[in-house]
């Protein structure tokens, strides 16, 4: 194989948690940057695609590549076998349960005349999970590769401030809170007066001193 | 619900022997380049191309059956389940079904730029119409496509082509010199195109 190409099974790589779901990090995996690509995967009875909108606007096509789900779209429920495709418009609620073991469906999602800039939420996801299984090293090192790649996101910073504010290293913490407001000084700070994640620093005089 | 099974989305062969199931079309997608392949005559599944010209990142997401893929020269065989993610734009890359039921899901765009509809998708949906010399609907496809890309000089040349078969003089003088004015090049193709036949000794042929 060359540096040009890769290939990928998605049911021998290792999922992340996500909205109670387990995802298949495609995007991330790959880096591929044209559209969002993802999977997911569940069995009979398992929860596939979490319950939501695509309130960014994007469109979504999902594939169900083996098994078999039951999918909601709106207020209607349909039986997917494998080969089944569903186009979503961006404001439909929608979600999906596996309805035999290994169910896996992919995705594919963009919004209408804008440059797919992706990296956000399936990003935190593999990080997260990383963080919640104990691998504190793994997932910082998955948030400072999305950071130089994406300088201009202050999500990224602020999510890595999370993770280690939940890992009990306060110092980490602020200077990645610092990090992230030097990229954005509007958002952030809705998020750091209520974001539970970020408890264990709540206290921290330089934290108090970040919020004034 | 907007759902389909692949099988139900309605093949088209091409030259090649691939079978192109138009799935962007079919749900009207607008936000990404998606579509689907089964092999036809010749087994067949992803045309042998590189993407220089469009720059897409493309991947190849086997939905059922098996593939035999050939990437710069290197085979891979993949399974339902398996997918390979073609980075290099300049790659070689190709697909043979080893089984009858194989079906590939292609996903791929220009990275950094907004997706727009491939021009090629029109010159694959009309290529049956054309084959059965249904220029009406030919030229009806192609001014679809032109409504929406108005200055795409290959979508005018091809249309120039279709109209010069069709005995549409006019209309194919008319797309051709259009063509030639936004991209030179075609001139010289269009020198040797045997499509041009009819219309090559009018001397509002562009040289």
């Amino acid at each position: 194989m060359s540096d040009g190409y890769e290939i990928l099974t998605l049911d021998e790589v290792e999922t992340a948690e996500h909205g109670g779901s387990n995802l298949i990090p495609v995007r991330y995996l790959l880096g591929f940057r044209p559209a969002g690509v993802n999977a997911w995967i569940a069995d009979a009875g398992g929860q596939l695609i979490p319950p939501h909108e695509e309130d960014s606007g994007d469109e979504e096509l999902y594939v169900v590549v083996r098994g078999r789900a039951s999918f909601v779209v709106g207020e209607e429920t349909q039986d997917a076998p494998a080969g089944s495709l569903i186009f979503v418009p961006p404001l439909v609620h929608r979600t999906a349960t596996a309805e035999e073991d290994g169910t896996i469906v992919f995705v594919v999602g963009a919004t209408v005349g804008e440059a797919f800039d992706g990296g956000g939420w399936d990003t935190f996801a593999v990080a997260y999970t990383l963080q919640r299984t104990g691998r504190m090293d793994e997932s910082r090192a998955v948030m400072e590769k999305a950071m130089a790649d994406r300088p201009h996101s202050w999500e990224l910073p602020y999510n890595l401030a999370c993770l280690e504010a939940l890992g009990g290293r306060p110092d980490q913490a602020i200077a990645s809170l610092r990090r992230a407001l030097e990229i954005n000084q509007e958002e952030i700070y809705d998020y750091l007066r209520e974001d539970s994640d970020l408890d264990n620093i709540r206290d921290d005089p330089r934290f108090q001193e970040l919020l004034k | 619900m907007n759902l389909a099974h692949i099988d139900d989305i309605t093949g088209i062969e091409l030259a090649d022997g691939f079978v192109w199931r138009p799935v962007r079309r079919h749900f009207g997608i607008k936000a990404f380049g998606v579509n689907a392949y089964t092999p036809g005559a010749s087994g067949q599944i992803v045309e042998e191309h590189t993407e220089g010209q469009l720059e897409h990142e493309e991947i190849y997401l086997v939905l059922r059956g098996r593939v035999k893929f050939t990437i710069d020269g290197n085979e891979h065989e993949l399974g339902q389940g398996q997918l390979v993610c073609v980075r290099d734009t300049s790659l070689k890359r190709a697909g043979v079904a080893l089984t009858d039921d194989a079906a590939v899901l292609a996903v791929g765009g220009k990275p950094g730029e907004a997706f727009e509809v491939s021009a090629w998708e029109t010159w694959f949906a009309a290529a049956p119409l054309a084959a059965a010399k249904k220029w009406d609907e030919v030229i009806a496809l192609y001014n679809e496509a032109l409504a929406e890309r108005p200055n795409h000089a290959a979508l005018l040349y091809n249309l120039a082509c279709m109209e010069a078969q069709a005995g549409k003089t006019d209309d194919a003088l008319a797309h051709l010199q259009r063509a030639v004015e936004l991209q030179p090049e075609f001139a010289e193709s269009a020198a040797n195109d045997e499509d041009f036949a009819s219309i090559r000794d009018d001397p509002r042929f562009p040289h």
